[in-house]
């Protein structure tokens, strides 16, 4: 049983380390949306994996929440990227440069 | 089960209620209704749940401090301080928000986003189970994205809360993940016992459980705006619309302070290890760039932001010394609820500039001393209260946490480095406060007084009788929050 759990952690820490680094080169805003919801279903990836091996469900029932709520983020999240789009008809974070300081 | 009649419940119960029918209102009346009309309902719903705290404090309802629970909420005077600190700002959002949402559509949505944005600060600050913690931290972050990016025809409001949501989201991210792995290595999502879970940890597992407390570090420190993770912060606050800049600097700030109290040091106690060492770096990090990042700014909205990052700082010094002094969380508290009310009311007075000027430029606010005396004076309290000057209730917090820091000294030799470098950016920042009264009394020609908004003068009002106030009478809100403060030491274990 122990092996098959490090196997869902590997995973899991390569879906964070892949997430970062997506957030971290990329520069177009769905990219980075995307690698948010990568490094947030890691996270749901250790929970389910988790509560499997844990004799207590909550792993699973906030997996579930966490779903819920990510995909409520990203209706917002899409929604903004949108209205940006139809302003700059790009969405390079790069070109947004009307705040500086 | 958490009895129905706690104030948590009575709180959600109030402000969401009213916050859900906001929407339904505006779809069924035909005629919309106006701006005031919803302000009113808003504030009523505000104005009746502080009541509720406040009744629920003072016949002893509620518990003594920040004590562990077997559900997801308590009902403790910590939460109750956060509560009454969020429900001021929420209120000073609500009341600038009427002369500042005339004429820009959707009133409804707007006023319901507050209410709904509060609720989740709220509950972060009674949450005791992580799960709980999440859902409110994602029900306080969701509406403010949308708020920041209110004025959609804006590009500035647009890109602030595009970049705001991206950290945002990735703050979620980061602190879910680092539930999971709390979650995994105890079994459980109880804040209490994750801790007993961690102190009981085999000595090989130490390090996954400082990586988790290390996510739930960054993921609060982007809503808190500890230096590396604030990069996002100056311009959402200065493209957001104003009342929303108070909103995010004096609420979802210290909703990010009271997830950390519960979590963090609690939970590094447990470990028993030397955490408060870094997080008395991060300290004098945050309020060093700050303050300095603050005085070259153009932009009333911009330096506020950055002087808000600052005063993250000094509110940290009292965090990270607090398992060697019995007043570090205690002066915390205390500086939260000041800067709470002295930083909304700067935000809300730049509104008040807004609305008047239509811009927030430092270079055309010259001579605002006389073009709108009332918004100024309240500007200037709030800055010198800001800076730290004797009569006024920044002071005394400030003077709490540098104490605590020297009274630290004898166990931990950095501390008093914290004081003094809280003393020498509280003389920085003076500076450019300084600047700003300047511009705004000695510089320009005799202006010509100008209609000021009268919601924004209500809040300038307000917040000088509290500020003066407070700075006058210290004591009874330095005894709640000595309540309100969870006793934390290095030898106590939970």
């Amino acid at each position: 049983m122990g092996n098959e759990l490090i196997d869902f952690v590997i995973v899991s820490v390569a879906l964070l380390a892949i997430g970062i680094y997506g957030l971290s080169v990329k520069r177009n805003a769905i990219r980075m949306l995307f690698a948010i919801e990568i490094i947030i279903n890691a996270a749901n990836l250790n929970l389910v994996a988790f509560g499997r091996f844990i004799p207590h469900s909550g792993g699973q029932t906030l997996a579930l929440f966490s779903i819920a709520i990510a995909a409520a983020e990203v209706a917002v999240g899409l929604s903004l990227i949108i209205v940006a789009y139809r302003m700059y008809k790009n969405i390079d974070i790069a070109d947004f440069r009307s705040l500086k300081g | 089960m958490i009895e129905l009649t706690s104030t948590p419940m009575i709180l959600v119960a109030i402000l969401g209620t009213i916050g859900l029918i906001l929407p339904l209102i505006y779809i069924a009346k035909n005629e919309r209704g106006s701006n005031a009309f919803y302000a009113t309902i808003t504030f009523g719903a505000l104005i009746a749940s502080i009541g509720v705290v406040i009744f629920k404090i003072l016949t002893d309802n509620v518990l003594p401090s920040a004590l562990f629970s077997k559900d997801v909420l308590v009902d403790d005077t910590f939460g109750g301080f956060f509560a009454i600190a969020l429900l001021i700002v929420a209120i000073f959002t609500t009341v600038g928000s009427y002369n500042y949402m005339k004429n820009k559509g959707n009133p409804a949505v707007y006023y319901s986003l507050i209410l709904l944005s509060t609720i989740g600060m709220v509950l972060i600050a009674y949450s005791t189970d992580l799960v709980m913690l999440f859902v409110a931290w994602e029900l306080m972050s969701i509406p403010t994205y949308v708020l920041v990016g209110y004025i959609k025809k804006d590009p500035s409001s647009n890109e602030a809360a595009l970049k705001y949501f991206l950290f945002g989201a990735l703050a979620s991210a980061i602190i879910i993940y680092g539930i999971s792995i709390a979650y995994g290595l105890t079994g459980s999502t109880n804040i209490s016992e994750v801790i007993h879970g961690f102190a009981v940890l085999d000595a090989n597992m130490v390090p996954l459980a400082l990586l988790s407390i290390g996510l739930f570090i960054a993921g609060f420190g982007f809503k808190m705006g500890l230096v590396p993770f604030h990069m996002w912060l100056p311009d959402a606050y200065e493209g957001a619309p104003p009342t929303i800049a108070a909103l995010l600097a004096a609420g979802t700030k210290k909703a990010g302070f009271a997830a950390t109290i519960r979590v963090i040091v609690l939970g590094t106690v447990a470990l028993n290890m030397d955490w408060t060492f870094a997080l008395g770096i991060i300290a004098v990090m945050t309020m060093t760039i700050g303050n300095i990042a603050a005085i070259m700014q153009k932009n009333l909205a911009r330096i506020f932001a950055y002087s808000s990052i600052g005063h993250a700082g000094y509110i940290l010094i009292g965090i990270s010394i607090a398992p060697f002094s019995d007043i570090g969380i205690q002066a915390s508290l205390f500086h939260i609820l000041n800067h709470a009310v002295m930083k909304g009311a700067a935000f809300i007075a730049v509104a008040g500039i807004i609305i008047a000027l239509g811009t927030s430029s430092l270079d055309k606010i010259k001579g605002l001393g006389r073009r709108m005396p009332i918004t100024a004076l309240g500007l200037v309290i709030s800055l010198l209260a800001l800076a730290g000057v004797p009569p006024l209730n920044g002071f005394w917090s400030k003077l709490m946490l540098f104490g605590a820091a020297l009274d630290a000294g004898p166990v931990a030799p950095w501390a008093p480095w914290l004081a003094i470098a809280g003393v020498l950016n509280s003389a920085l920042s003076l500076a450019y406060y300084a600047w700003i009264i300047r511009k705004m009394y000695f510089e320009g020609e005799t202006e010509k007084r100008i209609s000021e908004p009268k919601s924004v003068i209500a809040v300038m009002i307000f917040s000088i009788i509290f500020i003066v106030g407070i700075g006058i009478f210290p004591d009874p809100i330095i005894q709640f929050a000595g309540t309100a403060a969870p006793t934390i030491s290095l030898s106590a274990s939970p």
